[in-house]
């Protein structure tokens, strides 16, 4: 990672951005949450908890927001659209029950994160990822104040004494590291998984097969929320989707010639252009 | 002086010149001697130098570090094994060509020769007392990268040797003495590498291999 690399990264987002593609790239991982699945069960986060080795930060850190929680459940108990329309009064809402939006890093491919780190330890993959280097991270915080979404975790303290006391270090996942006090880490969609279905692949001479290999929260998901893949295999039901729900890649704003789909990406109109495609709730009213 | 004089100047010089070069290997024509000796007995070559030559389409990583001697359970002497005996790493180490790591061999593995060959030798003998007692020889591991680092023998391998035209695979060992060393030349493995990340990243440059962070920190 150097100054040419970042150049080169802005280079190719440029040129995706106006060829309407990102064909210079191996994969580009993205993600379908359908939030009307969603039923806010919180089992995706406990899988991340145990898959990448996020420590257990205890109640009165999290209550000073230094949870490590890659994968969070956000919780909406207000439904102002209904209230706006005369549907429901003020009061009444939980009838309705909460509506839920798992948040995990957006993987943006043009990462507001990416360009403020001192020290380049974030940037992006030929994956179209946006990678964390442990190693290389100085701690200087700027990435996570300047994420919309704010989903970059600081170590503030040394957690794996704590967290993992005695004989349960022994279910570390090998695959990643123990990140240490003073390095930010951010969700990666289980990049251990997708190098070891790589490194698999290229034993056996061919790509990665779509399903092949499946994200922690994915897997875990009871209802099937959570769809993962390969956006530029077409045949991919993670591009299937986006393509039914008329969303694309390199766009601030998506005209749906049926916009009655409810595809959608979270402040896309920021020019982030995350990875991670939401379907909107249905109500029931 | 016009540009053609100052030409004219250099062309007057350079015989000068010549000589004096000429007179620089009157006196060292001993030293083209002592050169020439040294060519004709392949003995005095350095052996990491030559035969690392011998892998086609692969720059050799530089870079070298004078590791411990880690004491083993049993002094293996891989010289037996690789420089007498003529056995493939991958004998041994199979896991190397399907996997990120090389493995040591199952004690099962040293019986299947070892049962009939040199059986009254001493390291033979605390080789059976293991195996009778079922336990493998607690080995030490000599060559480790840091925990956050993601490295494949696998992939390696394949590039440079099973994926590399020209690549005789009875050769791998010198693909092996890229990170390890001569291991043929030493008794119990010694780390003679560096195996830090400029040792890997300039290797990566000079066999084109991927750049990426990620590829290999995790």
């Amino acid at each position: 990672m150097s100054l040419k690399n970042l150049l080169e990264n802005w280079s190719r987002y440029r040129r995706g951005h106006e060829q309407g593609g990102y064909h210079d790239y191996e994969h580009m991982w993205a993600m379908v949450i359908d939030l009307d699945k969603c039923i806010g069960c919180n089992a995706c986060s406990v899988a991340c908890y145990a898959e990448n080795n996020l420590a257990v930060v205890g109640e009165e850190r999290f209550a000073r927001n230094q949870a490590m929680h890659w994968m969070r459940i956000e919780r909406y108990w207000d439904e102002p659209d209904l209230e706006r329309a005369g549907k429901l009064e003020h009061g009444e809402y939980q009838q309705y029950g909460a509506s839920f939006l798992p948040m995990n890093c957006q993987q943006c491919n043009a990462a507001t994160c990416e360009p403020v780190c001192p020290v380049a330890a974030t940037y992006h993959t030929p994956d179209g990822l946006n990678a964390q280097v442990y190693n290389r991270c100085i701690g200087s915080r700027y990435c996570s104040n300047n994420c919309p979404y704010r989903l970059r975790f600081f170590n503030f303290w040394s957690y794996y004494e704590t967290s993992w006391p005695k004989p349960l270090d022994m279910q570390l996942n090998p695959d990643l590291t123990v990140r240490d006090k003073g390095v930010m880490e951010k969700c990666t969609f289980c990049v251990q998984r997708i190098r070891a279905a790589k490194d698999k692949a290229a034993r056996e001479g061919r790509k990665v097969r779509d399903g092949e290999f499946q994200t922690a929260c994915q897997q875990t998901c009871p209802t099937t929320a959570i769809v993962f893949g390969d956006l530029l295999d077409p045949e991919s039901q993670v591009s299937r989707m986006w393509r039914y729900y008329e969303v694309e890649l390199g766009k601030t704003e998506q005209h749906k010639r049926h916009p009655e789909r409810r595809g959608y990406r979270i402040m896309e109109e920021l020019n982030t252009d995350p990875c991670i495609l939401f379907l909107e709730r249905v109500r029931e009213v | 002086m016009s540009a053609s004089e100052s030409f004219l100047m250099e062309q007057r010089h350079r015989p000068r010149q010549c000589e004096a070069g000429r007179g620089a290997w009157g006196r060292g024509w001993w030293a083209l001697v002592v050169l020439l000796c040294a060519l004709a007995f392949p003995a005095v070559w350095s052996p990491a130098a030559v035969r690392a030559a011998e892998v086609p389409n692969a720059v050799p990583p530089e870079g070298s570090y004078d590791g411990k001697h880690v004491p083993q359970p049993i002094e293996f002497p891989h010289d037996v094994h690789v420089k007498v005996n003529q056995i493939n790493c991958m004998y041994c180490h199979t896991y190397a060509r399907r996997s990120p790591v090389a493995g040591i061999p199952p004690t099962s593995k040293c019986m299947g020769c070892h049962s009939v060959i040199a059986t009254d030798k001493p390291r033979i003998k605390k080789l059976v007392e293991y195996w009778e007692k079922n336990q493998p020889p607690p080995w030490k591991k000599v060559h480790d990268v840091p925990d956050f680092v993601h490295f494949t023998h696998e992939k390696h391998l394949r590039r440079f040797v099973f994926n590399n035209p020209g690549m005789d695979v009875a050769d791998v060992k010198e693909v092996c003495a890229f990170c390890h060393g001569q291991v043929a030349e030493m008794t119990v493995a010694r780390k003679v590498k560096p195996l830090n990340m400029g040792f890997c990243v300039r290797c990566h440059e000079a066999n084109d291999g991927p750049h990426d962070c990620w590829k290999c920190h995790k």
